[in-house]
């Protein structure tokens, strides 16, 4: 025991430059160390469940058939190419996306001036913010559905009082594909705006009194100082935004529960739909790891443009 | 006074899972849904645990629709979840539970004390899957003093429906009034909606798990259901009318004709109705030179396959469908017997006197397709219906949408 503890320190003092490989050594496997719990949180919770599902989606698996998972290769995908359901929810999640995301930006860079305009109390406009963010998805779907309900619906109230004759919201693809939108835009917008409004507070006043001492005015202003300092904010804020619009799901599935027909059911509507309801899951995984692509695509592409605006 | 603060206490008890007693060696969950009065089942239950010291049993509820309680046993059965021992089970579900291997089948049961159909759901591939919880089909539900008041019959076709709308909104004059509420909203009601007049022109969807589709007689179907609506005797915003929508109508006395299952009529002579007394319930109508049909309903009780207690639980589903508590039910709960006999027993009658004449309508319904791919049979139809109402697609579009998937579907 003594002997051998005696050998290592007459080599370390013997040879300096193999110590310091050996503290290089396990300073890498501390570094391995510390990340395995993450790392094995990580694979145990979104890899494997990920490539469980890629797996599923080469299987005829269905609950309802009574028969054992078969492996049938790229069937699952070739159905989906010839399903027009498929393509229709597909066709209506980009259009939520292209329509709700950009709203809810406006909407929500509106909220944040002035939300972060010096109010004497700022509490109340901090919490009329704070309050659809917190709202569960489902419920703001809930009230809208009743607001927008063609007899005993608000928005058909208020129209009435203007002279205007409502309209049955829910009859027509295009009315109830604009109900959900509203919906959609006014639910996350507050997000959008929390984001914005803390990129907001990070721009020193001392910008603002230079530019008016050069005589700058209030827009020249917000575009020369705001929304170039915002920039960063911004995308951080449309990254999550745009994610969660192609995983909509709770605000339709309430309101018009994918009606009339299947005219406004979205991609994650139909996952859970052929999953949960139909026992379908070798299909239902399919159309999941299409959504899962999706995803991915988005944010690879946002990711470049943070990189090349750096 | 006493006994209702017993049932009181044993109820609470039961919600607050203190009612425990030291000698229970066996307990059972039961699955009722929401919809379908679990303190009255609680009532039937009381008597079994009474028979059985030993044996507790509980009750879970959930999910007020068919289509959200399929989803939630969905979600528990396919993890295999071993925390429900008995089910309730909408008739269309038996086949799709039992190709699941969900349900435990029940070894040399007599189907034959039951009425016949419900012999026939609970039967799959010559095993017994359920047994019947109660029984039930449509009805056409009217307004008797209205009727009377402009001297119509009860109309025995579509078209004499319409005509007799035309001739009651002619003389009442009263713009709140709708001729006839039905399910246009994209729910399991509208299969039936779809299916009424399809099966009145003598023609079956399914037959022998084989799809015998007429289209001719779609696009009648879902042409008849469009035409009241552009006729104006239902409203416009039909496509957002679910079951208990038609119910609620009716009840507060803006409706002429309604067509709605049995339930509706122990709330429609209860306390909050504008109706009380003047309420009618006969056969549905069928198309001008068609045969009458009428959709048949009920639920049936399944024993888990996942349950630990399979005697306990299967001796259970024995009491919970015997004539004892079938007659329990159709007197307290007004739901329709499962057996021939106790629709001319006078104390059933008594509570619902217009059960004398539902015998014949329930052992003539049609039963909807039995497969085990029902849920998707089933979504296909509902969102079809839906968006002909809609005005989205026409009924040729229509039919030949359902004929194409349905195809699919039953391949």
């Amino acid at each position: 025991m003594t002997t051998s503890t005696l050998n290592i320190t007459d080599r370390m003092e013997k040879q300096p430059p193999a110590w310091s490989r050996l503290l290089d050594l396990s300073d890498k496997a501390l570094a391995v160390l510390l990340l395995a719990p993450a790392g094995l949180l990580l694979s145990l919770i979104i890899v494997y469940p990920v490539l469980r599902l890629v797996y599923t989606s080469f299987f005829s698996l269905s609950l309802t058939s009574g028969l054992p998972a078969e492996f049938v290769g790229l069937e699952n995908y070739q159905l989906m190419i010839e399903d027009p359901v498929f393509w229709e929810t597909t066709w209506n999640t980009v259009l939520i996306t292209l329509i709700t995301v950009p709203g809810a930006l406006v909407v929500g860079m509106a909220l944040a001036l002035l939300a972060n305009l010096p109010f004497r109390r700022q509490w109340p406009v901090r919490l009329s913010l704070l309050i659809p963010w917190a709202l569960p998805l489902s419920f703001a779907g809930l009230i809208f559905a009743w607001f927008f309900h063609s007899e005993y619906g608000v928005v058909n109230d208020v129209l009435a009082r203007f002279g205007i004759e409502g309209v049955i919201w829910f009859n027509s693809p295009s009315l109830a594909f604009a109900a959900i939108c509203l919906t959609i835009i006014w639910k996350t917008s507050s997000f959008m705006a929390l984001i914005i409004l803390a990129g907001l507070q990070t721009i020193p006043r001392s910008l603002y009194e230079a530019a008016d001492v050069d005589g700058a005015g209030r827009v020249r202003q917000f575009f020369e100082i705001t929304l170039p300092l915002l920039k960063p904010a911004i995308v951080v804020a449309l990254i999550f935004r745009t994610i969660t619009a192609l995983q909509t799901f709770d605000i339709p599935f309430m309101m018009t529960g994918g009606g009339p027909g299947t005219s406004t059911a979205t991609l994650a509507m139909y996952i859970h739909q052929n999953t949960v309801s139909f026992l379908d899951l070798g299909y239902g995984s399919a159309l999941a790891v299409v959504m899962f692509a999706l995803s991915m695509c988005v944010t690879v592409i946002y990711l470049r443009i943070i990189r090349t605006k750096e | 006074m006493h006994k209702s603060v017993m049932v009181g206490a044993l109820l609470s008890a039961s919600i607050f899972g203190l009612a425990a007693p030291a000698f229970a060696d066996t307990e059972l969950k039961v699955y009722i849904s929401s919809q379908h009065q679990p303190q009255v089942w609680r009532q039937v239950l009381d008597k079994f645990e009474a028979a059985n010291p030993g044996t507790k049993v509980t009750i879970e509820t959930g999910g007020n629709t068919s289509e959200a309680q399929a989803q939630y046993l969905n979600t528990i059965m396919s993890a295999k979840d071993a925390s429900l021992d008995v089910l309730i089970l909408d008739v269309i579900r038996p086949a799709q539970f039992a190709a699941a291997g969900w349900t435990s089948p029940f070894e040399g049961k007599d189907m034959s004390v039951y009425l016949p159909a419900y012999a026939e759901a609970n039967t799959v591939d010559g095993k017994v899957v359920a047994l019947p919880a109660f029984a039930d089909s449509m009805f056409l539900y009217y307004r008797k003093d209205l009727l009377e008041k402009y001297g119509i019959q009860p109309p025995k076709t579509w078209d004499e429906l319409k005509a007799a709308v035309k001739k009651i909104n002619g003389g009442e004059n009263n713009p709140d009034l709708q001729g006839l509420s039905f399910q246009g909203k994209a729910i399991e009601g509208a299969v039936c909606t779809f299916l009424l007049p399809y099966w009145s022109q003598g023609k079956n969807l399914v037959d022998n798990g084989k799809l015998t589709f007429d289209k001719t007689a779609a696009v009648n179907s879902l042409k008849l259901w469009k035409s009241f609506v552009d006729e104006g005797v239902s409203k416009k915003n039909i496509a957002e009318v679910a079951t208990d929508d038609t119910r609620k109508e009716f009840q507060a006395g803006n409706v002429v004709f309604a067509v709605n299952w049995s339930y509706a009529w122990a709330q429609s002579q209860g306390k909050d109705s504008a109706v009380v007394g003047k309420v009618g319930v006969t056969r549905l109508p069928a198309v001008a030179g068609g045969e009458q049909a009428t959709c048949l309903g009920g639920w049936e009780w399944g024993v888990s396959a996942y349950s630990k207690n399979q005697d306990a639980a299967k001796k259970l589903v024995s009491f919970l469908s015997s004539q004892e508590a079938s007659k329990h039910m159709a007197v307290n709960g007004s739901l329709l017997p499962t057996y021939s006999p106790l629709y001319q027993d006078a104390d059933v009658l008594k509570a619902a006197p217009w059960f004398a004449d539902a015998k014949q309508v329930v052992e003539t319904a049609k039963p909807r397709p039995v497969t085990p791919r029902y849920n998707e049979v089933s979504e296909v139809i509902r969102t079809t219906v839906n968006a002909v109402l809609a005005g989205v697609t026409t009924p040729e579009d229509g039919a030949a949408q359902i004929e194409a998937r349905l195809k699919r579907i039953l391949r």
